[in-house]
């Protein structure tokens, strides 16, 4: 049986350079990507290698992935594998990059938040409206909205995270610094905002309770992903 | 002004070696070759501009037997725009050759 492991992703839409750099360091050590997996890959053990990675987004139709791919394999990139719309490439250092002007590398950034956006954009702001809704109602409907919109934002909060993030990629490309820039600070000051109004609704001692509960759970849910999907690997690679 | 858009470098090389039906294995090797592998073209670029050309209307498929490597062909549109951008890159040639002579005198 072929030994595997599973190693969790930044999150394509955040770290997709420092994810390629950190499948090249494993091929380094022998272990080669072989399978997108839940919020991470699936590696395989086998000889070390130098081996330089690539992603890219697109919708392909029926009879589309033939000639696709062949783009690629020509070009001396093999495909390793797809989920969805990602597709991963691995090829020998040195070989022409997939994508070689700045016009197509806006696309890519452009393809890969298309799909999201749709859904995204009215998720968060239905789940804004809510927020809205609870803070102006009152009685048993404004505990209903509150508690919707709480568990809604449990969602909502990563997937704006991520489509900020798809736009920050497409406006480097672009060379659009400065917008980059501005929706960092707005970022920031939003922070600042929330951080300010924990303190007035809450105090100074829940406040500080409320953001280091917010830091552990932003370490430690990477932490359990990891955990779990490790665990899951090794109990399902027994049956495999 | 003109009425097409500006073709970006990549569309022009390519249009450039769509004067005869050739597949995108071909096209990539057509460029690198004639420019000496100065100038290339990636497999995700060439893949995005294909269809943007055909979306555009400035090039068709011409034969797509074998999936693989299907070929595309300049439509009279695209023929149209190639020839109105050389003129326009030809001018900036002259540009450059004829600063570059007169800075030699």
């Amino acid at each position: 049986m072929r030994q595997t492991k599973y190693i969790t992703s930044g999150g394509l839409a955040f770290s997709e350079e420092k994810d390629m750099e950190k499948l090249r360091r494993y091929s380094l050590k022998g272990w080669h990507v072989s399978d997108f997996k839940f919020m991470g890959y699936t590696l395989e053990k086998g000889e070390s290698s130098d081996y330089i990675y690539s992603i890219d987004y697109r919708l392909l139709k029926e009879g589309e992935e033939e000639e696709y791919f062949d783009f690629f394999s020509s070009s001396g990139w093999s495909h390793v594998t797809s989920e969805g719309n990602i597709h991963l490439f691995r090829a020998l250092p040195n070989t022409k990059p997939i994508y070689t002007d700045r016009e197509t590398t806006v696309e890519k950034y452009k393809n890969s938040s298309d799909s999201m956006k749709k859904l995204a954009i009215p998720f968060v702001f239905i789940t804004i409206l809510l927020w809205l809704g609870a803070i102006i109602s009152s009685g048993s409907l404004k505990t209903i909205l509150l508690s919707v919109a709480a568990i809604l934002s449990i969602f909502a909060i990563p997937t704006a995270m991520t489509v900020i993030a798809t736009y920050n990629n497409q406006w480097k490309v672009e060379g659009r610094r400065g917008l980059v820039n501005l929706v960092k600070m707005i970022l920031f000051l939003l922070l600042l905002v929330v951080v300010i109004i924990l303190l007035f609704v809450y105090g100074t001692g829940n406040t500080v309770s409320i953001l280091t509960s917010g830091m552990i759970g932003a370490i430690a849910l990477p932490t359990a992903i990891w955990v779990v999907m490790s665990i899951y690997h090794k109990v399902g690679g027994r049956r495999g | 002004m003109k009425k097409t858009e500006q073709l970006t470098d990549s569309m022009f090389y390519i249009m450039a070696a769509l004067t005869k039906p050739r597949h995108g294995y071909a096209i990539m090797n057509l460029i690198e070759e004639t420019t000496n592998r100065a100038i290339s073209v990636g497999p995700a670029s060439m893949y995005t501009i294909i269809k943007k050309l055909l979306k555009q209307e400035l090039i068709y498929l011409f034969d797509e037997s074998d999936s693989r490597r299907k070929t595309y062909l300049l439509t009279e549109k695209g023929k149209e725009v190639l020839e109105e951008e050389l003129i326009i890159r030809k001018l900036m040639i002259q540009l450059a050759e004829t600063g570059l002579e007169e800075g030699e005198q």
